[in-house]
């Protein structure tokens, strides 16, 4: 049976220094998400500023209207002042995802660490910013408005655990969805190989895992676009909530 | 099997976070158990909230 959890594996590629006694190592998720920024990089660099685009230059206004306005639509137009993050978030969630559906490419949303810092840096930069930009109004996101006195403070503790879980939510979601995709189509492609060894009858039999291998591909490759959209949007409804609280 | 992982997900984080928090209460002030007891419940109360929420049968917040 081939190990469908080996492809997560991280593997050193060579040691960038010490910390105390912790040993700070450049892995194969570096190396991925190095990959990733430099094709986002290329990709963007290459665009020129043609009145009619060219290749290059469609895909990268594409990629910038589209996130513009899913933050338009769920952050208001103030939301904007997030797009530079908003952006960098989608496309690196998304680039990487694709790339981790290459055969053989590691899967960098497939750790959960990777997730949950990303899904951390929005729940913080929520906290920083609400403050900053509301005073101690932020407070009022805790407090819903038109619920009776006697049973406010069990509904604002509820209001405030429900608030500190969502950098969990946020992350596991997209961790969960790249991880369970990536094992079952390891479980599927491996039924291929293994029903091919059994002779004749096994190579008819794994005509059915190799075109579900291929269909779950296709479904992979959408998933990969849905999850970085579906951070993105979250991430957008999240900041709505910095910029107007109390709603 | 996206939208069960996204429902399940905002339940259980409620959860944890929940039983996180009655942990670190009881660690803090010493009640044990009753922190943790307060807590957990009150996790499980935040975690239906998200997942009613995200399901889209409550409204998300009043106004909204």
């Amino acid at each position: 049976m081939i190990d469908p959890i080996h492809q997560f594996q991280l593997n050193k590629i060579f040691t960038i220094g010490h910390i105390g006694n912790q040993e700070i190592v450049f892995t194969t998720s570096s190396a991925y998400m190095l990959l990733a920024v430099a094709i986002i990089a290329v990709m963007m660099m290459a665009a020129g500023r043609q009145l009619v685009p060219g290749r290059f230059q469609s895909v990268v206004e594409l990629s910038y209207e589209f996130v513009a306005n899913t933050i338009r639509t769920s952050a208001g137009s103030h939301g904007m002042t997030f797009f530079p993050l908003v952006f960098s978030l989608f496309m690196f969630i998304f680039v990487s995802n694709i790339v981790g559906i290459i055969p053989y490419t590691f899967t960098i949303s497939s750790h959960i660490i990777v997730t949950f810092s990303l899904a951390l840096l929005v729940f913080l930069t929520v906290i920083i910013y609400g403050f900053y930009k509301n005073g101690l109004k932020f407070l009022k996101l805790f407090v819903p408005s038109g619920i009776p006195v006697v049973i406010l403070p069990l509904v604002v503790l509820i209001e405030i655990i429900s608030f500190f879980s969502r950098p969990i939510s946020h992350s596991v979601r997209l961790f969960a969805n790249m991880l369970a995709g990536h094992v079952t189509l390891k479980v599927f492609a491996s039924f291929v190989t293994m029903l091919g060894a059994l002779g004749f009858v096994g190579k008819v039999g794994a005509l059915l895992p190799l075109g579900l291998t291929v269909a779950l591909t296709a479904l992979e490759l959408m998933v990969a676009f849905l999850q970085a959209y579906v951070f993105t949007i979250l991430t957008c409804i999240y900041l709505n909530d910095a910029i107007h609280p109390g709603h | 099997m996206a939208r069960g992982l996204r429902l399940s997900s905002e339940l259980i984080a409620g959860v944890l976070v929940g039983a996180v928090l009655g942990w670190g209460f009881d660690r803090l002030l010493s009640t044990s158990p009753f922190g943790f007891i307060v807590f957990f419940l009150l996790g499980f109360a935040a975690g239906v909230l998200n997942l009613v929420r995200s399901a889209g049968v409550a409204p998300d917040r009043s106004g909204r």
